[in-house]
């Protein structure tokens, strides 16, 4: 199963499971009827997609912010990869095998 | 113990080079030292793509040296690519395990090493290596570091925000899916590289997400990364574009 069926399952299912609260909202006469209590089925329902879509995209982006607060810079790793590489040119040396 | 080594495997370092006629020579001796401290069986494959500054010259004043045992040369009539290079490569190893790495210093040799040390402890088949995670990997004693020397913020931002798009997408369970410093054994790599398609830096992507998706174990190790140890490193539009299109490709398509 290759990730785009997975993922594209996980959004029929989510919209079937959305539709099942929703339908009341968009039909005067639902063959489901309400399941939930009127003040959630009015208030919370209809906006539930842009909630789950800016959460979303909050989560995404208060990641990317904590990766880069948190992003190890390695100026040591630097430094040494510079000493070694010199000592491997006069190793070079030593063994007659050229490097410029 | 095979001719008093430290176990009984062979390493073998796939080199793919193009005009690499200085890094060359260094990043030989420095993977000497380490096989050698380490007393591991080596070998490196260097397959160069008719390299026009005299790389291949190069490659054989290091096989003088350093022995047609551990210097294999593989060269090639054009420049055909990084994708091919690997299994051009592939077909020589006398190893049991292969490393693939970056010839610009960027991957340093001194943590094969502890990729060893890793697979020994788990078994894995693919171990890589990640610059977004600190922590202590099974196999080892102490906590090692993943990050990079040489990246500004607006650098940082976008390969954050592409690994983390990435693993929102692809969910592959590694924490660095660009990376291309791996140990692989070599049955797994031949495995995954006779399903992959694509081309440029996505190929090292697809590596990965097909290597998840046919159930092998991959294990992390934290590397430093030193980006661009010449020169400026440039990361343009097109690349991103590049990127978005192969990630999209692999989400659909592994």
């Amino acid at each position: 199963m290759t990730r785009a069926t997975q993922t594209i399952s996980f959004a029929l299912l989510a919209c079937s499971g959305y539709l099942l609260l929703a339908l009341p909202l968009l039909m005067d006469e639902s063959p489901i009827p309400s399941i939930l209590p009127t003040k959630l089925q009015v208030e919370i329902v209809p906006v539930l997609p842009f909630w789950a879509l800016i959460s979303l995209a909050c989560y995404l982006l208060g990641r990317l912010g904590w990766g880069v607060l948190n992003f190890n810079d390695t100026e040591d790793a630097y430094h040494e990869l510079m000493g070694q590489i010199e000592q491997a040119k006069k190793d070079l040396d030593k063994r007659k095998v050229g490097w410029n | 113990m095979a001719k008093g080594k430290a176990n009984q495997n062979k390493y073998s370092v796939i080199l793919p080079t193009y005009n690499e006629r200085q890094n060359l020579p260094v990043l030989v001796q420095m993977l000497y030292d380490v096989f050698t401290k380490e007393n591991l069986e080596w070998e490196i494959i260097i397959v160069d793509d008719a390299s026009p500054d005299g790389t291949l010259d190069r490659a054989k004043a290091l096989q003088k040296s350093f022995g047609a045992d551990h210097i294999v040369l593989r060269p090639r009539e054009g420049k055909l690519g990084l994708g091919t290079a690997y299994v051009h490569g592939l077909q020589s190893v006398t190893g049991n395990f292969v490393i693939i790495m970056d010839a610009d210093f960027s991957h340093h040799p001194k943590f094969i090493p502890d990729m060893v040390k890793i697979q020994a402890a788990t078994n894995c088949d693919i171990v890589t290596g990640t610059r977004y995670r600190t922590y202590t990997p099974t196999g080892l004693d102490s906590k090692m570091l993943g990050g990079v020397y040489g990246w500004d913020v607006k650098r940082k931002l976008t390969s954050q925000g592409a690994n983390i798009l990435a693993d929102f997408l692809l969910a592959p369970g590694v924490s660095d899916l660009t990376g291309s410093f791996r140990l692989y054994k070599k049955e797994a790599v031949i495995k995954v590289i006779e399903a992959t398609e694509s081309k440029g830096f996505t190929f090292q992507m697809e590596l990965m997400a097909r290597a998840k998706a046919m159930g092998l174990h991959v294990e992390e190790c934290p590397i430093t990364f030193v980006d661009r140890v010449y020169g400026e490193s440039k990361l343009g539009g097109e690349e991103i574009v590049e990127y978005l299109k192969g990630l999209t490709g692999l989400w659909w398509k592994v």
